[in-house]
This record gives structure tokens, C-alpha cells and sequence, in this order.
């Protein structure tokens, strides 16, 4: 081993690996533990002072001792240390300490190891498309510190040492971009990984209203959507997510246990064909517009549930798309099964009691369920209530406070408060999260729904049509539904959306919005179905592992003869000036003609020695290699006298027989 | 380079392998003559330990871009994996299209280490590094070719007993740029050293012979030689020689040795060293040539069968010691 890579590391190539490793830190610095950054500046900095004390380096114990407290340091800041945060922190422990013992070129080959593990977990841990500049950039550094490492004692200056890696890359991408159209992919995971929850902001498991103060709406894409055809009409764009059934009085949350199937439905008016590119989420139901015919063709296959979701557990470890067909009219075939009736009319006992007799009074004057869904959606329209995305917070009793105290809240509070009220009043309800509305952005042809858009609404069963939907939100505040996100309503981003409202502004961001769709449905989502499509227009049939085999041999073959015919016209070495090159003509045809120059003979010799062989020659060939030697050797050699070398040339090489 | 007497005989099914490889590819390359220019059929590479361990991390790499079924990891490990490739060519090139223009031996002692010139030209516009050039058990020189360049690159080899010695391979390696590869080839050039008898001081260096008498006299009279020492007087010695003085004094018979003057001749034989084995004598033999050259003596050596005449100088002294290590060998 050490007799193979040079014994002595030199300091700028340990200044090298130095930064690959810290870049590497800093791209990872948004999702491991918060000491990573400082450990591994300060073990940095620690291994250039102690460059000029080599003597310095630190001892076995106290290595293990550190060791051992960075990854109690992990164990206690994630409690695991499997998963990508954990284990990228872990890393960066390590590659710190390694710092610590870093003699011989294989430590910093190590440490260096380390660092492109880490760029990988970045990747796995980030994929938009402004962070690919960085990723590009660190992996360049960490390429040209491996050249730093590889060169021994003497390390050539930053910029042919950069010049030589960033040659290497640009080489390698024509066989990294084959190999990632046609190496075969997974379907699924081999194994599976723990995911942290993160804190996506949006949709989720439950849904408190009272314990939110203030509501920050995120700019951050939660889909998008292309449409094959037209548009659905803005008041039908409720994508359905997460369907909340439990309620405690407070909390809204997902429903347990197995309700059998979903009532049969008979779909009306104009359907809707669409494909979904899901941002990673943390409630793993593939949102539809309501409501979807049919499956998206996954795999493994989603399976809907009894409240016509579509749970794919898949989607919350990495964005995903998907094809549906959706319909806005429908109705219910079937009844409504007893299990999820008591389901859906379930109330907490002795909570909300001002809430329940409100209901049990606005019922009584109700002479159907109809009529009293109409009362509930009168009073919240003219009982004084605001829209608000900065509401008080909610008591205990959270329905009561809302009506007859606070009077203010989000599409939350109001969802809550009508479900309640329905269920109190004999009506199954159920309060559906998921967004509302989407932004067009005409660059790329696609919806664009964000996490602002996030909305909760109610369904109710009214016998005879099935589950309705009744946005409570649109009578307490009717401009949420009909204007655009952008364009009222939003607390978080006043900035942004008055920017937007700037032609061109709108326009650039649009168009950046459209590039990064395209990156993330054509190369982040690039996945085995992608790749089958791929193939397919090739020709390959699915799954042909031969004919991927032959194609990715046929590429790399041609890939390696890219790199042959690169090296052959780095290594030829011959000098390759104009006058250079008309030389060697003249010696190929004189070659030909059989007398090949000697590699002691100059160019004056040669001539006269092929004269005294040929003399019919001697005339033209004499003069023309004194002069070839007066350009070459004397003084100046000007274009015009290169021309009339360059011409003498042809001329005798024409007259020269075959 | 660990040379350590354990380490290499825990190598030895290793150095087995390589000289039963080595022997193949002599087979199929056959024996080479100084002008040559290393064509890529006769370059063997293959990955370092290095270059393993970096392979392995490639395929974890890989599963774990395939398995979180993520594109960004796939494409890194697959740019990292071509970078790794492009090296390999790289390294490769190393070591194809260098050209080897001369290959001298120079001759050594027995059991000393010799050297062994190679002059290398580099045609290419593109430098050449981390060369390295080893004769076997003998640790390698490291060394580089700029682009469009030449040099002479000197290496140690261990030269055995007394004799011819073929230098049977050289081995030109490289691992140019990033160390996971190692190119190598073996070089087959008709190289023999003349090994020469280790120098060996068991007697001292007999006096001068063969000049006229009286021409010497009479420089030891003006006073031209230099007395040195007295030694015990032998029955062959000349008595003019025997120092009177000292034994009108009392002492025993001494002779008198004198430093030879420039241009005095020694004549170096076996005659007398038969006492000794032929080897040592040889050995002796040799060093009287070295402390004859030193002092700028002129030397005849008479062994039997070949008589180098007398003289002195490089050549000379080359031409004696040649004889030296070619007398009855093998």
C-alpha cells in the first residue's frame, strides 16, 4: 500500500482535501447536527496549525475517547444513528477525527472518501436545481484534490491542477449521463430507511386550529399538475389530501382501522386527465382533484381507502408522479356503511356544549338535512366572522371559543366548526386538508400548487347523493376561492407576491419555476418507469436486460474510443504549427516515393540526399527544404512566406507521381 | 517501501506469481533492443489496493443511489465512477507512447549496488508522472518526463558475485494521477552487468618493479622518492633495499619501502597470493588496482591466460578490474 501512493502528503494538497472536506460539511449543514459545522472547522483548522508539528498529531486514547463522545453526540441529537441526518452527522464526526491522525497520503485518501460520501448524502438529502451549481463545484474541488493527492511531492499550481480534474469530468460525463439514462433501475427500495420527519409545511397527520396562532404560508411547491386537455374551472380545484375523521373536540385527525371499501360512485360531466409530480410529503396520500376514477399505474399499487384516498406510503421519502382521471360530479351509489356512519358522527362527550346546542337549535328549525347544512352555512356567514391567517388561540372547548368568542380564524377553524356542527347535528362530516386553487404558470404548461395552497373543507352525507362537499371557508371569506393565492390573502409573503404582480418579474420567476418543473420531472424523477418509456421509444421491449446490456457496451465502447482518439492526439506530440504540418507532408510524399527521412538527417540533408538519389527532383526539392529550414531555424518566418511555403509544397507533392 | 526481511517472505507466493506473470508476457513480448517506444499491447494495468477500496465505495455508493431511488446520487456516483475511468486511461497513458532510447550498465562490485542508466524520451505534449523504475528487490526511483522532453534516469541494481550478471527485467510502473491505477510493463533490454571482485585489503601493495636501476638510484639519491616505512626483510627482496642504518643500529633486518614516484610500475599478480582462495585473492587483487589508480601508479596485472599491459586511467583500470571479474567465471 504505502508503496504505492507517495509517503509525504504535501501541504497544498492536504489544503486541498481540507477544502473538499469542508465543502462537503457545508452542503450538508442544513439537515446534521448543528456542532457538525464547528467540529469539523475547528478540526480543520486544528490540522493546518499542526501541519508544521507533525509530532502534534493526536494520541490513540484521546482519539477514541472523542470518538466515542461524537457519537453519543449523535446517539442523543437524532436518538439513531441509522438514517441520512444521523448518519451524515456520524460522518462528519469521523472525517474530523480522521483529521486528527492524517500522516500518510491513504488517511487523506480516507478523509477525501469521507467527503464524497457526504457530497452523496447531500444529493440524497437536497435535489433542487439551485444546489446543483454547488454540488457541481464540490465535486470538482473533491476531484481536484484527489489530482492534489495523487501528484506526490510536487503538486502543480491551482489552476493546470484544476484544469486537469475539470478535463477528467467533463470526460467522464458522457458515460455518467449513459449510464444514468440505461443502468437498469430498482423498482422499489432494497431495503428501507428511516426518514426523519420533516418539518414540511402544508398537509399533515392532524389538524389543531386552536393551537396556531399564526399561519405562515409557504411559498415551497407542494405539486404539479398537467393537465392533458383543458382546465377544470377555478371553483373545482380542491385537490384532495388527507381525510380527517377523529375529532377530540380540539384535534382533527386521520381515521384508524379498517372501513372496508369506498361507496361505489357514478361519475357525471366532464372528467379530467392530469399527471401529479408530488413534492415530498409527510401524510403519504397522493393528492387528486376530486375525486379520481381508477388508480395512478404505480408500483407497488396504491390502495384507496374508504374515503376515496389514495395512500402511498412511497411518496413521503421522495417526490413522485403520477397519472389520474378525475371527475368534480359525482354521486354516491351505495349507502353510507354503519361503521363509518358512527365514524364520521362522532363527538367527544362534554365539549363544545354552547356548539352543540347551537346545533341542536339550528336543526330543529331545519325541516331537512339540507336546509340545515344551508343554516350552518348562513350563520357563519353573517355571525360576524373574519378570515384571518393570525387567529387568537383556541381554548380547550375550541368550536365554542371560535363561535361565540374569537370570531376569527382560517379555513382550519371554519372546516372544524362546520364538521362539528354537522356531526352534532345528525349529518356524517368528515374535514378534508388539501389545497385549493394553483397558479398557471404558462412556460411550462403546468399548475403549479404550492403549500400556501393548502386548504381544509368538509364533506357531508346527504342521503341520496353521498358525500358533498361544503367549503365553509367560501362563505366566511368568498375572495379566498376566487382569486388567486397570489393575490390576497397572504400573510408570509407580502414581498414575494407584490413582486410577482411585476410582469417581468412574474415572467422570470415563471420561467425559472417551469426549468426547475422540467428538472424535477425529467431528471429528479427520472425512475424505472421513466427509463422503461425510454427504452420503449428505442425500441427496447420492457425489461430486456440483454438489449440494455448490448446498449450500455455499445456506449461505453464508444466512450472509451472517445478517450483513445483523445489521447492519441495529446500523446502524438508533434508540433502542430502550419509550417509543421506542411513538413510532414512533404516527408509523406517523399516516403512514399521511397526515401524516408533518417531521424539524424535535417532537413537540408535529407534534401540532398534524396536529390543525389533522384536528380530529376533535385531542382524543386533542394530549394524547398533550405527554405523549409530557413522558416524553421532563421529568424522570422511571415504568414505571406508560410503561404509560399505551404503552396511550393502542393505543387511538388502534385507533380510527384503516385 | 517496507524491506524488511518478514514482510518480503510474506509476500513470497506474491513475488511467485509476479515472476511466473513476468515470464508470460516475456513470452508473448519477447526480449527488447534499446530504441523502443512502449506500445500499449505490452502496458498491464490494474487497480491499486487503493483503487479497490475506492471501487467498493463506488458500489455502496451505487446501492444507495439505487436504493433511495434517487437520481442525484446516481448521477454522482456514476460521474464519480467515469472520473475513476478517465484516471485509468489516463495512467495508462502514462506509460504508452514513452519511448526508451538507451540502456546502459554500469559495472559495480560484488554485493554492492550498481547502476543502471535508461534514457527515456517523451514525445508527447503532455507530462508524464509518478514514474517509477525498479530492478528487482531493490527499491524503485520515482521520477517524471515533462512534455516534450528526455532524461536520463539512473537506478540501483544489486549486483551478486563476481562475473557476468544479466539484468533480467526492469520494471517501469506508473500510478499517475490519482493513484488507483497501476500501469506497469516489463522492459526485457539485453542488459549485462560485468560484476567485479568486492575490493578486499588482505596484504599490502607490492612495490614497484622494472624500472632501470640506475635511473632510480639516482632519484633516490636527489632525493625524488619518498621513504614511507620499514618493513621485515623477505628473502626475495633486493638488498640495496635493506635499510643498513637501522640494522648497524641494533634492529633486525628491515627493508625499506618506498613510495613509488609517478610513473612507477607495479605489476599486480596471483604470484604472490597463492596462499589465498582464488576469490579472495581476486578480491585483493582488485583493491590493489583501486590503491594503484589512487595513487596514480602505473599498473601491469598479469593473471594467467590474459595480461593487461601496463598503464593507468579509467579505461585502464576498467579493462584490469573487467579482467578481474571474468577470470575462470562461470
Amino acid at each position: 500500500m504505502s508503496a504505492e501512493l507517495p509517503a509525504d502528503v504535501a501541504t497544498s494538497a492536504q489544503r486541498w482535501a481540507l477544502a473538499g472536506l469542508l465543502g462537503a460539511v457545508l452542503l450538508n449543514v442544513h439537515h446534521t447536527a448543528p456542532w457538525c459545522l464547528p467540529v469539523a472547522l475547528g478540526a480543520s483548522a486544528w490540522r493546518v496549525w499542526a501541519a508544521q508539528r507533525p509530532s502534534r498529531l493526536m494520541g490513540r486514547a484521546l482519539r477514541i475517547g472523542v470518538a466515542v463522545l461524537l457519537t453519543l453526540a449523535v446517539l442523543i441529537g437524532f436518538r439513531t444513528l441509522n438514517g441520512l441526518d444521523a448518519g451524515a452527522s456520524l460522518l462528519v464526526a469521523m472525517a474530523a477525527l480522521k483529521l486528527m491522525e492524517t500522516r500518510r497520503a491513504r488517511d487523506w485518501l480516507i478523509v477525501l472518501g469521507a467527503a464524497q460520501f457526504l457530497l452523496l448524502a447531500a444529493c440524497l438529502a437536497a435535489q433542487a436545481l439551485w444546489l446543483m451549481p454547488l454540488y457541481a463545484a464540490e465535486l470538482w474541488l473533491l476531484c481536484t484534490a484527489l489530482y492534489a493527492l495523487g501528484a506526490g511531492a510536487n503538486v502543480p499550481a491551482p489552476a493546470p491542477l484544476l484544469r486537469s480534474s475539470g478535463r477528467s469530468l467533463l470526460l467522464a460525463l458522457p458515460l455518467a449521463i449513459l449510464l444514468f439514462l440505461f443502468f437498469p433501475r430498482l423498482e422499489g427500495a432494497l431495503w428501507t430507511v428511516p426518514r426523519e420527519d420533516e418539518a414540511v409545511t402544508g398537509l399533515g397527520e392532524q389538524m389543531s386550529p386552536g393551537s396556531i396562532s399564526q399561519l405562515t404560508e409557504s411559498d415551497e411547491p407542494a405539486m404539479r399538475v398537467r393537465f392533458d386537455g383543458a382546465l377544470p374551472p377555478r371553483a373545482e380545484r380542491y385537490w384532495r389530501g388527507p381525510v380527517l375523521h377523529e375529532f377530540d373536540g380540539y384535534s382533527w385527525r386521520r381515521a384508524r382501522g379498517d372501513f372496508g371499501a369506498a361507496p361505489a360512485l357514478e361519475f357525471n360531466g366532464r372528467g379530467y386527465r392530469y399527471q401529479v409530480t408530488l413534492e415530498p410529503n409527510t401524510h403519504g396520500v397522493l393528492i387528486a382533484l376530486e375525486l379520481p376514477r381508477g388508480l395512478p399505474q404505480q408500483s407497488p399499487p396504491v390502495s384507496p381507502t374508504f374515503d376515496y384516498q389514495l395512500i402511498d406510503a412511497k411518496s413521503t421519502g421522495s417526490a413522485i408522479s403520477y397519472r389520474l382521471e378525475s371527475f368534480p360530479q359525482h354521486r354516491s351509489l351505495e349507502t353510507l356503511a354503519p361503521a363509518v356512519r358512527a365514524l364520521d358522527l362522532a363527538l367527544p362527550r362534554a365539549r363544545n356544549p354552547r356548539s352543540l346546542a347551537l346545533a341542536q337549535s339550528l336543526r330543529a328549525g331545519a325541516h331537512s338535512e339540507r336546509a340545515y347544512v344551508d343554516a350552518v352555512l348562513d350563520y357563519l356567514q353573517h355571525g360576524g366572522f373574519e378570515y384571518t391567517l393570525t387567529p387568537s388561540r383556541l381554548s380547550f372547548n375550541s368550536i365554542d371559543d371560535l363561535l361565540f368568542n374569537t370570531h376569527e380564524g382560517f379555513c382550519g377553524h371554519y372546516a372544524s366548526a362546520f364538521a362539528m356542527l354537522m356531526r352534532a347535528g345528525g349529518i356524517p362530516a368528515h374535514v378534508v386538508t388539501g389545497y385549493l386553487g394553483g397558479e398557471w404558470n404558462s412556460f411550462g404548461s403546468y399548475l403549479l400548487v404550492r403549500q400556501a395552497n393548502a386548504h381544509a373543507w368538509t364533506e357531508v352525507w346527504l342521503d341520496g347523493l353521498g358525500w358533498v362537499r361544503v367549503d365553509p371557508t367560501a362563505v366566511v371569506a368568498p375572495d379566498r376561492l376566487t382569486s388567486d393565492f397570489d393575490d390576497a390573502l397572504l400573510g408570509a409573503d407580502e414581498a414575494g407576491a407584490s413582486a410577482r404582480r411585476v410582469p417581468w418579474i412574474a415572467r422570470t420567476v415563471q420561467a425559472w419555476q417551469a426549468l426547475n418543473a422540467w428538472w424535477q420531472d425529467e431528471f429528479v424523477h427520472f425512475n424505472m418507469r421513466k427509463q422503461l418509456n425510454l427504452l420503449g421509444a428505442l425500441g427496447i421491449k420492457d425489461r430486456d436486460l440483454e438489449a440494455l446490456v448490448v446498449l450500455l457496451a455499445a456506449g461505453g465502447t464508444l466512450w472509451l474510443s472517445l478517450l483513445a482518439w483523445r489521447g492519441r492526439q495529446r500523446s502524438a506530440g508533434l508540433p502542430r504549427d502550419a509550417l509543421s504540418r506542411s513538413w510532414r507532408a512533404l516527408e509523406r510524399t517523399l516516403r512514399r516515393g521511397g526515401g524516408a527521412r533518417a531521424p539524424h538527417e535535417g532537413p537540408i540533408a535529407y534534401g540532398q540526399r534524396i536529390a543525389g538519389e533522384h536528380p530529376e527532383l533535385a531542382a524543386t526539392l533542394v530549394p524547398l527544404t533550405r527554405y523549409y529550414a530557413h522558416l524553421r531555424y532563421g529568424r522570422h518566418c511571415s504568414s505571406v512566406q508560410l503561404q509560399h511555403f505551404r503552396r511550393a509544397v502542393r505543387l511538388f507533392t502534385a507533380r510527384m507521381p503516385r | 517501501m517496507h524491506s524488511s526481511a518478514p514482510s518480503r517472505s510474506r509476500y513470497k507466493p506474491r513475488a511467485r506469481l509476479e515472476r511466473a506473470v513476468s515470464a508470460w508476457a516475456r513470452s508473448r513480448q519477447g526480449e527488447d533492443r534499446a530504441p523502443l517506444t512502449l506500445q500499449s499491447r505490452r502496458i498491464y494495468i490494474l487497480p491499486s489496493r487503493a483503487g479497490m477500496v475506492a471501487a467498493l465505495l463506488l458500489l455502496v455508493m451505487l446501492l444507495a443511489g439505487l436504493n433511495y431511488q434517487n437520481s442525484l446520487a446516481l448521477l454522482l456516483c456514476f460521474l464519480l465512477g467515469g472520473f475513476a475511468l478517465v484516471s485509468m486511461y489516463e495512467c495508462h497513458r502514462t506509460l504508452s507512447g514513452l519511448a526508451i532510447n538507451s540502456a546502459l550498465v554500469e559495472s559495480a562490485f560484488a554485493h554492492a549496488q550498481g547502476d543502471l542508466l535508461l534514457g527515456f524520451q517523451n514525445t508527447a505534449s503532455a507530462a508524464r508522472t509518478s514514474l517509477r523504475l525498479r530492478v528487482t528487490a531493490v527499491a524503485p526511483k520515482s521520477f517524471e518526463l515533462a512534455a516534450h522532453s528526455s532524461s536520463l534516469v539512473r537506478v540501483h541494481y544489486q549486483a551478486l558475485a563476481r562475473g557476468r550478471q544479466r539484468i533480467d527485467r526492469l520494471h517501469l510502473s506508473s500510478n499517475a494521477p490519482l493513484g488507483l491505477f497501476r500501469a506497469w510493463t516489463w522492459l526485457h533490454l539485453p542488459l549485462e552487468a560485468v560484476i567485479y571482485p568486492a575490493p578486499l585489503r588482505l596484504r599490502p601493495l607490492p612495490p614497484p618493479v622494472g624500472l632501470p636501476r640506475r635511473s632510480e638510484r639516482e632519484r633516490r639519491l636527489s632525493g625524488e622518492e619518498e621513504w614511507a616505512w620499514l618493513r621485515p626483510f623477505h628473502d626475495s627482496d633486493p638488498l640495496r633495499r635493506v635499510a643498513w642504518k637501522a640494522y648497524a643500529r641494533g634492529a633486525p633486518l628491515m627493508v625499506a619501502h618506498y613510495d613509488a614516484p609517478a610513473g612507477a610500475q607495479r605489476v599486480l599478480g596471483l604470484g604472490c597470493l597463492r596462499d589465498l582462495p582464488l576469490e579472495s585473492a581476486l578480491s585483493q587483487l582488485a583493491d590493489w588496482v583501486l590503491e594503484c589508480e589512487r595513487r596514480g601508479d602505473s599498473y601491469r596485472l598479469e593473471l594467467p591466460g590474459e595480461t593487461v599491459p601496463a598503464g593507468h586511467g579509467l579505461a585502464h583500470r576498467r579493462r584490469c578490474l573487467e579482467a578481474l571479474a571474468l577470470y575462470e567465471a562461470r
